[in-house]
């Protein structure tokens, strides 16, 4: 048990205006220090998953538990232990990055010395030192991803959660924040990713869950479900569980 | 407290850095109030201060048609210009041609007749009286005066100024027949004495306006709160944009993935646009009170009720906060905020007595403006810079304002927690 980071038990999730549950009575658990990833296709319910486990989205139905040291976490505490990465650039273009930073900081209860001393290292860890007094309106979408994750982490969470966190950005940024996200998986941070990019995914991620139609359709190691499938990658092993058929969804 | 402030800070940065929002908020309404101002001034002074132009053909043969044109000039209400026409329509060509406001025409018989009237009457008493015979009398067909005015003149005022004609004919013809008495009873003409009890001593009109240090409507008084407050609530295009634009950045999803509570960041929204309220009416005020005098126009004056205009600057700030935060959280988009935001303030301006005050409305109109908060909002200025009132005259629009704001702010709270971002 010492183990579990996250414990999710028969989940299931409704929106008021949908026809059918977003999510069918997940169950699946994460441990400490995992990089872990989600994947499906569109629709299939990853981000109501990770919504849901960073305390965004309500639930009815089922449990989401966190342990720190085999100890259950308080609901009070999960929260500041954990950084969430959205998929949409949520920060303010108007301000400079690290404004941006000192915001989302001090929201997390930083101190300002904290936040300077954690900010100027991070931003030179991705590149972004030279640009830290700029508006964020003038910076690229790789730039603007790379501050994304900035401020997810500015915190030093126990959890990261990322929400695809590399979607529109060229080759030097996915990099970039990949190898960030392996440096601080090292330092004890554990990593909840989803992403559509899973050449991307088989390099960032030990085990992976697949969900579709908010099913929980296959959970384990990439490599034992590789060969359990008889497929070479994930791209293949993803058509294989959930088919060639689009998923337009209007 | 590093959390608010920065929180704070934010708000401010984000303000600043919207222009468009800036400019609607400080300029548009100081171009409106100079604007404004200057048109209606001309307007309120014809009504309070200038004299009514009037042009007087006198063609009367006798004494009464000079005698009316001397007290019309001195009642103090008219510029008097006489002019000599033979033919009403010439006259009336003066006020075609926009040379005058009004012009008056006395016939060459003005005297005659009145001075026939006048003795008939007073035949009449004697006989009632016995002291004469009575007699059989012939109708006299009075003279008229024509009177013309500008067609630009309201009704009203049309009325007032033949009224004040009327007034001194009646002087006039009163005094002509006290006369004729007089004379018939064999005097020279009325005792020095009589004419001073009845013409000169008369009940004088005491005029109140509610409160001790009110002020008469001006241009100023009215437009500087009015458009102040009309700037106020067009905060609307920037709060309510602000709104909108965190929802749909995911801003506010990421803020509640936070260790903080949301009541935080709506705090601090609001404490930046509340001081943007009371930075408005300092600006706006200040430029009423300083720059105007320097432009002609009637300066601003304050109220001596401090505290009361305090209350009501924030109370209507809050107002219009809440209403932008409501509009913030109702809209999907920027476009719907703006533009139902932009087009519901320029109704509730219109309904609410900005333009036009609502003592003018018609009736059902007047029903219809106690349901825009910018009425209530002129309505307690009203009461500090026009009527003198005090607080308990302000609690009513403050009271009307504050369930309003409170109103606005539980829709907020309900269409937040209904979008699951709160």
């Amino acid at each position: 048990m010492s183990n579990i980071l996250i414990s999710i038990d028969q989940l299931s999730k409704k929106y008021p205006s949908a026809k059918e549950e977003s999510l069918k009575k997940v169950s699946l658990e994460i441990k400490v220090g995992e990089k872990f990833g989600i994947f499906g296709p569109n629709g299939a319910g990853k981000t109501t998953l990770i919504s849901i486990m960073c305390h965004i989205l309500p639930y009815r139905h089922g449990s989401v538990k966190f342990y720190h040291k085999g100890e259950l976490i308080r609901f009070t505490e999960i929260k500041k232990r954990i950084g969430f990465v959205p998929q949409d650039l949520a920060m303010y273009e108007e301000l400079t990055a690290f404004h941006n930073v000192e915001y989302f900081g001090a929201l997390y209860n930083l101190s300002r010395d904290q936040i300077q001393e954690r900010a100027n290292h991070l931003f030179k860890l991705l590149g972004l030192s030279n640009v830290a007094n700029k508006k964020v309106k003038a910076f690229s979408g790789g730039m603007k991803r790379r501050l994304n994750l900035i401020i997810g982490v500015i915190h030093q969470p126990d959890i990261l959660f990322l929400d695809e966190p590399t979607v529109g950005v060229d080759i030097q940024s996915r990099n970039a924040i990949l190898d960030f996200l392996n440096t601080i998986n090292a330092n004890g941070t554990s990593i909840i990713y989803t992403s559509h990019h899973l050449e991307e995914a088989e390099q960032l991620c030990s085990r992976i869950a697949i969900i579709d139609y908010g099913k929980l359709i296959a959970l384990d190691e990439i490599s034992t479900l590789l060969s359990d499938n008889k497929v070479q990658n994930l791209t293949q092993l993803l058509i294989k569980l959930t088919g060639k058929a689009f998923r337009d969804n209007v | 407290m590093y959390k608010p402030w920065i929180s704070i800070r934010k708000e401010f940065y984000l303000l600043f850095s919207d222009k468009v929002g800036l400019s609607l908020m400080f300029l548009m309404p100081l171009l409106l109030v100079f604007v404004i101002t200057i048109i209606q001034d001309s307007a309120f002074k014809v009504v309070n201060e200038n004299k009514i132009s009037l042009i007087i053909t006198n063609n009367d043969e006798g004494e009464l048609g000079k005698k009316l044109s001397e007290m019309l000039l001195t009642s103090g209400m008219f510029d008097v210009i006489e002019k000599e026409y033979s033919d009403p329509l010439q006259l009336q060509k003066e006020v075609t041609n926009g040379n005058s406001l009004t012009a008056l025409f006395i016939s060459t018989d003005f005297s005659e007749k009145i001075e026939l009237k006048s003795t008939q009457f007073s035949q009449i008493i004697m006989a009632n009286l016995g002291l004469q015979e009575s007699k059989q009398f012939k109708e006299i067909n009075l003279p008229f005066i024509k009177f013309f005015n500008d067609p630009a003149l309201q009704d009203n005022y049309v009325y007032s100024i033949i009224s004040v004609i009327y007034t001194h004919l009646n002087v006039i013809e009163i005094s002509q027949m006290l006369e004729g008495i007089y004379i018939e009873m064999g005097y020279a003409g009325i005792p020095p004495e009589v004419e001073q009890g009845i013409f000169k001593n008369r009940i004088q009109i005491e005029r109140h306006v509610n409160g001790e240090a009110f002020q008469l409507p001006n241009s100023t008084q009215h437009n500087v709160p009015a458009w102040t407050i009309f700037a106020m609530f067009f905060m609307v295009i920037s709060l309510g944009a602000n709104i909108v634009k965190e929802r749909s950045t995911g801003s506010f999803m990421r803020l509640k993935a936070m260790p903080t509570h949301f009541g935080v960041i709506m705090a601090s929204k609001q404490i930046v646009y509340v001081t943007v309220g009371v930075l408005q009416v300092l600006f706006i005020f200040s430029v009423g009170a300083f720059v105007f005098p320097f432009l002609n126009l009637p300066p601003l004056s304050m109220p001596a009720n401090a505290l009361g205009i305090m209350a009501v600057v924030f109370v209507s700030a809050f107002t219009a906060v809440s209403y932008s935060l409501m509009l913030g959280s109702v809209s999907r988009t920027q476009e719907q905020s703006n533009g139902f935001g932009a087009i519901s303030i320029i109704i509730f301006a219109a309904i609410g007595g900005v333009w036009v005050p609502t003592f003018v409305m018609p009736e059902y109109m007047k029903v219809i403006s106690q349901f825009s908060p910018l009425h209530w909002c002129i309505e307690a200025f009203y009461v500090l810079f026009l009527r003198g009132g005090g607080w308990a005259n302000l609690f009513k629009p403050l009271y009307i304002l504050v369930i309003f704001a409170l109103f606005c702010q539980i829709i907020t709270f309900v269409k937040l927690k209904q979008d699951k971002l709160i």
